[in-house]
């Protein structure tokens, strides 16, 4: 036995498995990503869905009414992955958007302790967070000096909020495979904290 | 060299003038396009298609309405506009030169 959950794709209303559902949505946030430097992505996301919609519709019969694991797998390999699609177009706007590649200086909610101005340099600099903050600690003996500073820099750095500007921080190209690997490392710190 | 990576992009370079080729001989859904270019084997997965398509639409090149489909909901269907004609046949000309260029390489 298993439970399904009814979506709507396209226009079309479905039952789909769970696991099934897992994976298309998978699959559809990284369509989103691939594409979200497009001017129109929303669109193009939309016209997917409702191709995906039809290719469902061809996969049922009446002995056969929910989506399972095998007919998503099925619609993304006609779709194709964002890997395979922008085999096709080199030029898409999806690798335009993996070389910009910026590097620049966030405050980081996750390693902070008071505001994540030491944490977020230290990410910048590729250096010890706890190294930043000995200095910071040793010009605030020195006159207050630290102090000021610090929150002067909590003000002026704005916090890295996305995934994109976490990679940004660490100066790292942002593409669809790194934004991967850090939602999933994000995905898992909170898997282990919910399991603490 | 990487021969894979070589063959996607002289299909690339193609696909959107493919995609106009088709649509100049009548209006279609974008299940026929897809259709005539598996046939002809310019696209291996469908998802190329529907990024062209939108950027070939807000480039002008063709507009698309809403019409009822036998079965299901409504379905975009894609027309070329008259400024789509005209890029066409600019690239029909360019498209001629290649091949001759290219021919004319190869027979010497």
């Amino acid at each position: 036995m298993k439970i399904t959950l009814s979506i709507n794709l396209g226009g079309y209303s479905f039952n789909i498995d769970e696991d099934a559902y897992a994976e298309l949505k998978r699959y559809l946030k990284n369509l989103e990503l691939h594409f979200a430097a497009e001017e129109s992505s929303s669109e193009i996301l939309s016209d997917i869905e409702s191709r995906m919609g039809d290719l469902f519709r061809s996969r049922l019969t009446p002995y056969k009414q929910v989506i399972a694991m095998e007919d998503v797998r099925y619609a993304i390999s006609v779709l194709g992955t964002p890997e395979d699609i922008s085999d096709n177009e080199t030029t898409s706007a999806g690798e335009k958007f993996a070389s910009r590649g910026y590097h620049r200086m966030y405050r980081d909610p996750d390693q902070r302790i008071i505001g994540g101005v030491c944490a977020g340099m230290g990410a910048y600099w590729h250096i010890e967070p706890w190294l930043v903050r000995v200095i910071f600690f040793i010009l605030a003996m020195m006159g207050g000096l630290g102090i000021l500073l610090y929150f002067i820099l909590w003000v002026v750095i704005p916090e890295a909020k996305t995934t994109a500007q976490k990679i940004e921080m660490k100066g790292e190209p942002v593409n669809i495979h790194n934004i991967k690997d850090s939602v999933k490392k994000e995905f898992d710190t909170v898997t282990k904290k919910m399991k603490l | 060299m990487d021969l894979e990576n070589t063959k996607a992009q002289m299909r690339k370079g193609i696909l959107e003038y493919c995609i106009l080729s088709v649509l100049s001989r009548n209006s279609c859904y974008a299940s026929d396009i897809i259709r005539e270019l598996k046939e002809a084997r310019v696209i291996v997965v469908e998802g190329t298609l529907y990024p062209l398509l939108t950027r070939q639409k807000n480039a002008g090149l063709l507009s698309y309405r809403w019409e009822e489909s036998q079965q299901g909901p409504p379905r975009k269907y894609y027309e070329l506009t008259a400024e789509g004609r005209e890029y066409l046949a600019d690239l029909d000309r360019s498209w001629e030169e290649l091949v001759e260029s290219v021919n004319l390489i190869r027979s010497k």
